[in-house]
């Protein structure tokens, strides 16, 4: 017998028949492997820098060989990005707060999110994808007061803020900022004594009573590290407002701060995920996207962040303090008269 | 009988000069990213929603006194971090231009050095000095001067202290270039007249430095007038600045006419700075010939 040298023979029908093959395996193979490699930006907060250096970006690396740029800053930032950039996006995909996502939704700047472009959306928890689709929370951290341990033994009421032995000791977020609107609600809770979700339409209530905690107030801030940090320092007593994400990985790091959940209530941060419309490399944007709704990346994020994942199926530890109601605002609301209020406060709380 | 010509030459004005063409490029590149932008933004603040002229957006900005009172803390706060610079820089200039060799080199590196480090770094490090148990406090408690700690942070002293501190080699190099030309005869011929050193300072050696005074006030005041990130870290929202109205109209309001036309009234006064403080050193340099 003699062995015969193999010699492929590639007609032109055949290199065609192959090169069409290839291109249908290639389309119909899952959108993670069309994603390898390639390189997108994505905008999320500043306080998120942490968890997206430390567990999300590595997390996409490996997954997907790809390079994810972010672009940590305010919500309200990253949504003047996207408007300014209408025609030639840089973002594929934002992280920001629902208000913020209201805002975008009906300047056209966001495409919605289906289920085969990311199919873990299909696991997250009811309520935890809005207006058909057109973004979904991931995690969901926890909002209260934050304190220095080596001044106080814990914050068991807002009405504690409003208290004469604080003068100066507090610091609130700006209501620029989304957590800058918990004192509000706090304060329209405290006036009216009425619940949580009735006191938030009492907003003349809830500015009387803000005008009160005037002489506690050091400072309002826009940029939260500086006033974390002071707290840290002890040259503060309270923030307020601060949410879980934040505080109780340094907390976890020894640094003397911890999270209080006033007995009226805490708040549920608004942590979503959109994708922009128009925005450069679509297949790695959804790709990207789908991970963070999938319950291994979101059970990694939750427990660094101490947040409640949106994806059910996440195995976690975490759990929101037990026995305090958990507050969502109308973000509706919110959105339709967020800019007088941020004229009203900031006059208010002017020096 | 011989003819002799003549070729007349004008005398070529200073704009014809070819030097001035190596000037082009810089031009062009202020009028593409500063001057046409800036355009934009002036015909924005007088136009409507619908784009149809409208003073609508000044008259809201002046007729709010919330907002004149920002103007006026703006203004103050410039005024004052020009002058706390002015006073720092004129004796720190001196000793720059008369020092020698290595002292020399050594001022002028600290003098630069601070530049390279960020406002976001200066600002933590400000909070440490600052705060109820920082240097300042403690150092004012160990000399008997103060019971208990005064609160610093977040006031506009700090800003002052601060923004001064960032803007103080804007101040001290063109004072600095002025008294290295200084002809150093000059205040001694007036001391050989009798002249008392009061006498020399305010009659001889401040005039002469005046150009150098002028141009570095010019620079701080335009500088701090228009800050915004350190007001932010330093003072926070409580005390606002017309950049921080400027930034929350955009960023927040999304009201562009509003924000454009407070850009368009911190751009006036801080034109009307440069050209008076233009005016002014001509008058000086005129004065002297």
């Amino acid at each position: 017998m003699t062995k015969g040298r193999f010699t492929p023979k590639v007609s032109r029908r055949t290199l065609l028949k192959s090169t069409a093959a290839a291109g249908v395996g290639i389309l119909a193979a899952p959108a993670i492997l069309r994603a390898a490699g390639g390189e997108i930006v994505v905008g999320c907060a500043g306080s998120h820098t942490a968890w997206m250096e430390g567990i999300v970006l590595p997390h996409m690396k490996e997954k997907f060989g790809a390079s994810i740029l972010f672009e940590g800053t305010k919500s309200s930032v990253n949504l003047e990005k996207m408007r300014s950039n209408r025609d030639a996006p840089y973002l594929s995909v934002v992280q920001m707060d629902d208000p913020v996502m209201i805002l975008a939704v009906e300047e056209d700047l966001l495409t919605p999110i289906t289920a085969s472009a990311a199919p873990n959306m299909t696991e997250l928890r009811e309520g935890a994808t809005h207006m058909d689709g057109m973004w979904c929370n991931y995690v969901q951290p926890w909002a209260g007061v934050a304190y220095n341990t080596d001044l106080l033994d814990g914050v068991p009421s807002w009405t504690q803020l409003w208290e004469a032995a604080y003068e100066g000791q507090i610091i609130v977020p700006s209501l620029q900022n989304t957590e800058g609107m918990w004192t509000l609600f706090a304060a329209a809770h405290l006036a009216t004594g009425k619940p949580l979700g009735e006191a938030q339409y009492e907003i003349d209530a809830a500015f009387d009573k803000l005008a009160e905690l005037k002489p506690n107030v050091l400072t309002t801030y826009t940029v939260m590290s500086q006033a974390f940090n002071l707290l840290e320092q002890g040259e503060i007593q309270m923030l307020s407002g601060n949410f879980s994400s934040y505080t109780l990985p340094r907390k976890a790091q020894g640094v003397p701060v911890d999270l209080a959940a006033p007995k009226e209530g805490i708040f549920a941060m608004p942590s979503g995920i959109c994708l922009v419309k128009g925005g450069p490399n679509t297949e790695l944007a959804e790709a990207y996207l789908n991970e963070m709704l999938g319950a291994e990346l979101q059970g990694k994020v939750a427990e660094f962040a101490s947040s409640l994942p949106a994806n059910t199926t996440a195995e976690v530890s975490v759990t929101v303090p037990e026995g305090v109601p958990v507050f969502g605002p109308d973000w509706a609301f919110v959105s339709k008269n967020r800019k007088e209020w941020i004229e009203r406060v900031d006059k208010l709380m002017s020096a | 009988m011989s003819v002799v010509s003549t070729r007349y030459e004008a005398p070529r004005a200073p704009w014809l000069d070819r030097f001035v063409l190596l000037a082009a490029p810089g031009l062009m590149y202020l009028a593409l990213v500063f001057a046409l932008p800036l355009a934009l933004l002036l015909l924005k603040s007088f136009q409507n929603q619908d784009g149809a002229f409208s003073l609508a957006a000044y008259a809201e900005f002046f007729g709010d006194p919330y907002n004149l009172t920002v103007l006026w803390r703006t203004l103050r706060v410039a005024l004052l971090t020009t002058l706390l610079a002015l006073i720092i820089a004129y004796p720190t200039a001196f000793a720059l231009a008369r020092a020698q060799g290595l002292a020399q080199s050594l001022l002028l590196a600290a003098m630069i050095l601070p530049l390279s480090v960020g406002v976001v770094v200066k600002a933590f490090a400000w909070s440490i000095l600052f705060r109820s148990n920082g240097v300042l406090n403690d150092t004012l408690k160990w000399l008997g001067l103060i019971e208990k700690p005064i609160r610093m942070l977040f006031t506009e002293t700090a800003l002052i202290i601060g923004a001064a501190n960032v803007f103080l080699p804007f101040m001290v190099l063109p004072i600095y270039a002025v008294i290295r030309q200084l002809d150093r005869s000059l205040p001694e011929a007036a001391a050989s007249l009798g002249a008392s050193p009061m006498f020399r300072f305010f009659r001889v050696t401040l005039p002469l430095t005046l150009p150098g005074v002028i141009a570095g006030s010019a620079f701080t005041f335009s500088l701090a007038i228009s800050m915004y990130v350190i007001p932010s870290l330093i003072v926070g929202e409580r005390q606002q600045t017309l950049s921080m109205l400027i930034a929350r109209s955009y960023l927040f309001l999304r009201d562009d006419q509003l924000g454009s036309s407070i850009s368009a009234i911190l751009l006036a006064i801080a034109v009307a700075v440069v050209l008076g403080s233009s005016w002014l050193a001509g008058r000086v340099a005129g004065g002297r010939r």
